[in-house]
């Protein structure tokens, strides 16, 4: 027998015994975790079975997933085979969601922080004592403020629910989400202006004859069905335009890279409409038809000749009528693809116009291989809370800027707020799913906007920089522990039978610990600031069968499908007689902006600086994977890409270790190695975007690469949007000794 | 291995079965979430006289003093528990999860997770709800003073040899250097006493 003879011995003392009696009847206070069951014979509970409806998050493109379940834990996921989106594929950050799923450093009960903001002490305590001191603190800042004294920074669907309960209920005006003042809000709000819609990235590539990416790096940007488009286009003889001032993994692929020099591709892109306009290359037919404006625009930028671009941009003049050329030549059915993350130098609004122009100008829409929005499914019902009796007073208003910003308010214009109190203090934050420390420039001040607060609510599955500033910080289920996201849309290529899915996030797997979903964290905190009357849905389950009974669809019925209805679908060709193309656009103007797609020139790196540019990696989704295992190990950190000339002149060599100083003198708190590559301009270096969190929370992704986002102290606000430009910020590098 | 003596076969209600299963509920309790339903003044005073009768004096005295000197010991316990297994700046310590350390690749329910439960099922045992895994050291201490309790001390011995000591002598050395509190070094220290196999 095992137990050592000190302890068998202390066991037949009679000082045991004597104890014995306090340790029973203290153990006897509280009821054993592990309880008597019928005996179950071994191989019980070993039927691996499949979940059906997960919708994945490890990215935002949103696949649908099954999960393979033996005994409550998730073993495995892959494709729904249902799927006529992903299909069976997921990418390598679908396949580690396992990982974020049981990542240790995971949320897991609601902490209130009994130290200092930004340098916390954490201390577990009930969901009750989390819930109502939230309430009472929300609710005293909206008592004493009103309600612009809260700001919201939103991000995911699982925030959605929330962000309607404190923007139209509670009556905060602001509410800033990344996806659109750090990502895309420029390029729908520029297409809003040119067509009147938002474009998503729906240009038929599968079926065109040309493919033009102006930064879109696909393969290094993973999206399952995104991609399977590009590439069916490629396979279907598609050539490739690829405008990077990097060899990306796109531009390896392509036809014509345009190495561009960075800030300049609006000017690029008026000299191609230009040579088609001046040389009768265009589509004259449909811009009478659907044109507005386009004698104005014609001639506004009749000055654009090549040879002016070609100086601006730094390309050959030859190679910008190349690709006029080829566009002319293959058009209508030419992709110009709208980008998606699009918020670059400042400038950004005017070359999303122009994005929209070309096409235009080309005829490339609603055509084969052309600008084609799919025709998805309709019907569904609609879950909001209800609008308070409270006047907005959104900053962009009363700062009589950014009348074409996207839904919600500048990030910039919440933080100047709340750093000077003017218009009115900012004194209250919740963070719901985003990281703003490596969303938005210049870190040190939004550290400085979350320490003038006086109270900060996080919700998040992880840890992240922000966390750290949160006074109570409450766990979420993970996307395969809840119920949310409906997941719509059409197969993936149009010349394949038009059909039509609908499906519902699904949990996969019960959620661990004392994590909670959104509707029941918000509800709660809701009734605890006195709008319990005003509660829409009483659950997660209740608010996805309220939308998808307006299509005529349970969860129940969409469980019995394997998670995904299919419905025949319709004809995506084609666009409707008054589909318009504002070439020129009044209410432009009217604002003070120009009317037509204008470049407007960035700043250039000082002496002895690159510009920093940054992007997608194909195994993380910026900082949000940064702690995964899988991807950590497939991907530890970003290597800086510097052109092999200016490598040679700083004396670096590939593998080297550098730290970073900017123009501001701001260096970064961690090193990564170089890459020396002649795949990069000489003006400009490279790293991908969401490594070296300053949160050791992470025991994995903590100081592992380097934190692009420190370094980018400088704002560059696009003036029509007010989002945040993040290329403008040069850096040198230092290497490490 | 220690061939098998029989002179130290239990049978239910022996003392030093009965003695053991207390002792590993106790421990059981002190790995929990300190919840003032349990964690109260008598918790910790049987705590001293437990360290007394094991001749740990010191540890003993040592309890003491930060209890005479602490004005609210619960919030103390409760922020280095948060500390040292739960969350914490600038990282936890010791996530108290077996398949942290073994067969789970440093994730939450691996293998090690699965082949617990299942060792917990097939004595008649399984988890009473699914707050936390099977592989929680205070649910491991449970099941042994469960075991205990019903004499099965050879199930024990061979749950502790295959499934627990494998992992907790990592836990321990963790939550051994880097505790800031005694309460969870003493805790620690007892749980590797009662749990150690020794030649």
């Amino acid at each position: 027998m095992a137990i050592n003879l000190t302890r068998r011995n202390f066991l037949k003392t009679a000082s045991l015994a004597a104890a014995s009696v306090p340790l029973s009847k203290v153990v006897a206070k509280a009821e054993t975790g592990v309880v008597k069951t019928p005996l179950i014979p071994p191989g019980s509970f070993k039927d691996t079975k499949t979940a059906v409806g997960g919708i994945c998050e490890m990215c935002f493109w949103r696949c649908q997933l099954v999960g393979k379940v033996r005994d409550g834990r998730l073993v495995k996921l892959e494709g729904n085979p249902k799927s006529i989106d992903n299909g069976t594929a997921i990418c390598a950050r679908g396949n580690a969601g396992i990982k974020l799923l049981y990542d240790p450093d995971r949320l897991k009960y609601p902490l209130k922080n009994v130290g200092k903001r930004g340098a916390p002490k954490w201390k577990r305590i009930s969901w009750e004592e989390a819930l109502n001191e939230c309430a009472s603190k929300l609710k005293g800042i909206v008592d004493k403020y009103g309600p612009h004294g809260l700001a919201m920074f939103p991000h995911g669907a699982s925030a959605k629910y929330p962000m309607h309960f404190f923007e139209k209920t509670v009556g905060t005006p602001n509410v800033s989400e990344a996806s659109f003042f750090q990502c895309r809000g420029i390029r729908d709000t520029a297409y809003v202006a040119t067509i009147g819609t938002a474009p998503g990235e729906n240009v038929d590539m599968p079926n065109a004859k040309v493919i033009m990416l102006l930064g879109g790096h696909f393969g290094e940007n993973v999206h399952v069905s995104h991609l399977k488009r590009y590439l069916k286009g490629l396979e279907n003889g598609a050539k490739l335009i690829v405008v990077d001032p990097r060899f990306s993994a796109s531009a390896g692929k392509a036809d014509i890279w345009v190495k561009i020099k960075p800030g300049t591709d609006t000017a690029f892109l008026l000299a191609i409409m230009n040579y088609l306009i001046q040389n009768d290359k265009y589509d004259k037919k449909f811009v009478e038809e659907h044109g507005e404006g386009f004698e104005t625009m014609a001639e506004g930028i009749s000055e654009w000749t090549l040879e002016k671009a070609a100086a601006i941009c730094d390309v050959p003049a030859s190679q910008i009528k190349e690709v006029a050329d080829l566009l002319a030549a293959n058009a209508p059915n030419v992709s110009i693809h709208p980008g998606r993350h699009v918020s670059w130098y400042g400038n950004d609004f005017q070359r999303e116009r122009s994005l929209a122009c070309l096409t235009g100008v080309l005829g490339a829409y609603g055509v084969k291989g052309g600008f084609v929005k799919p025709k998805g499914p309709k019907g569904f019902g609609k879950v909001s809370w209800p609008h308070g009796e409270h006047e907005g007073e959104n900053l962009k208003e009363i700062a009589g800027k950014y009348p074409f910003a996207p839904p919600g308010t500048p990030t910039e214009l919440i933080r100047d707020a709340a750093l000077s109190g003017d218009p009115y203090p900012i004194k209250g934050c919740v963070i719901w799913g985003q990281n703003p420390i490596q969303t938005i420039p210049n870190q040190q001040r939004t550290i400085r906007m979350l320490k003038q607060m006086d109270f900060v609510m996080c919700v998040d599955v992880m840890p992240t920089d922000i966390t750290m500033f949160a006074d109570i910080l409450l766990p979420e289920c993970s996307y395969l522990e809840r119920y949310d996201y409906i997941k719509k849309g059409t197969q993936w290529n149009f010349a394949d039978k038009h059909q039509q899915y609908v499906s519902a996030r699904m949990p996969l797997v019960d959620p661990g610990f004392e994590r909670k979903d959104g509707v029941w964290i918000t509800n709660e905190i809701a009734r605890r600031m006195g709008y319990g009357d005003k509660i829409p849905v009483q659950s997660q389950e209740e608010m996805v069968d309220k939308i998808l009974a307006g299509a005529g669809l349970s969860i129940a019925k969409l469980k019995a499908e394997d998670g995904i209805h299919i419905q025949p679908g319709k004809d995506p060709y084609g666009i409707s007689e008054d589909f318009t193309v504002n070439f020129a656009n009044e209410d432009l103007e009217d604002e003070g902006f120009p009317a037509i797609p204008t470049y407007i020139p960035v700043e250039e790196p000082p002496a002895g600086y690159m510009r920093l540019l940054y992007g997608r990696a194909p195994v993380h989704t910026f900082n949000r994977t940064q702690n995964n295992v899988w991807l950590h190990a497939a991907m530890p950190e970003n290597p800086v890409w510097v052109n092999d000339k200016v490598a040679k002149r700083l004396g670096l060599r590939d593998g080297d270790r550098v730290s970073f100083v900017n123009q501001d003198g701001v260096k970064s708190r961690t090193t990564t190695t170089v890459k020396v590559t002649p795949g990069i301009r000489e003006d400009a270096v490279y790293m991908y975007h969401g490594f070296g969190s300053m949160n050791p929370e992470l025991t994995v992704g903590y100081n592992q690469g380097v934190d692009d986002q420190s370094l980018i102290t400088k704002l560059a606000v696009d003036p029509e949007t007010g989002c945040s430009g993040m290329r403008n910020n040069f850096v040198r590098l230092v290497k490490a000794s | 291995m220690i061939p098998k003596d029989s002179a130290t076969e239990s049978t239910p209600g022996s003392d030093d079965a009965n003695g053991l299963a207390e002792v590993y509920g106790f421990l059981a309790l002190c790995m929990r979430y300190p919840d003032p339903a349990f964690l109260d003044q008598e918790f910790l005073v049987t705590f001293q006289d437990l360290l007394h009768s094991l001749d740990r004096d010191s540890q003993a005295r040592e309890l003491g003093t930060w209890l005479q000197q602490d004005n609210n010991p619960l919030e103390t316990l409760q922020i280095e528990y948060t500390r040292l297994f739960i969350n914490a700046i600038p990282h936890v310590i010791a996530p108290p999860y077996g398949s942290i350390y073994v067969g789970g690749a440093g994730s939450l329910q691996g293998k090690l997770t699965e082949e617990t439960r299942d060792f917990y099922r097939q004595c008649g045992f399984d988890l009473a709800d699914e707050t936390e895994p099977a592989d929680h050291i205070m649910h491991e201490l449970e099941f042994l003073a469960q075991l205990a309790r019903e004499g099965r001390l050879e199930k024990t011995e061979e749950f502790l040899r295959r499934l627990f000591r494998p992992w907790f002598e990592q836990f321990y050395q963790r939550v051994h250097n880097e505790a800031g509190h005694p309460f969870y070094k003493v805790s620690v220290d007892l749980i590797d006493f009662f749990t150690k196999e020794e030649p």
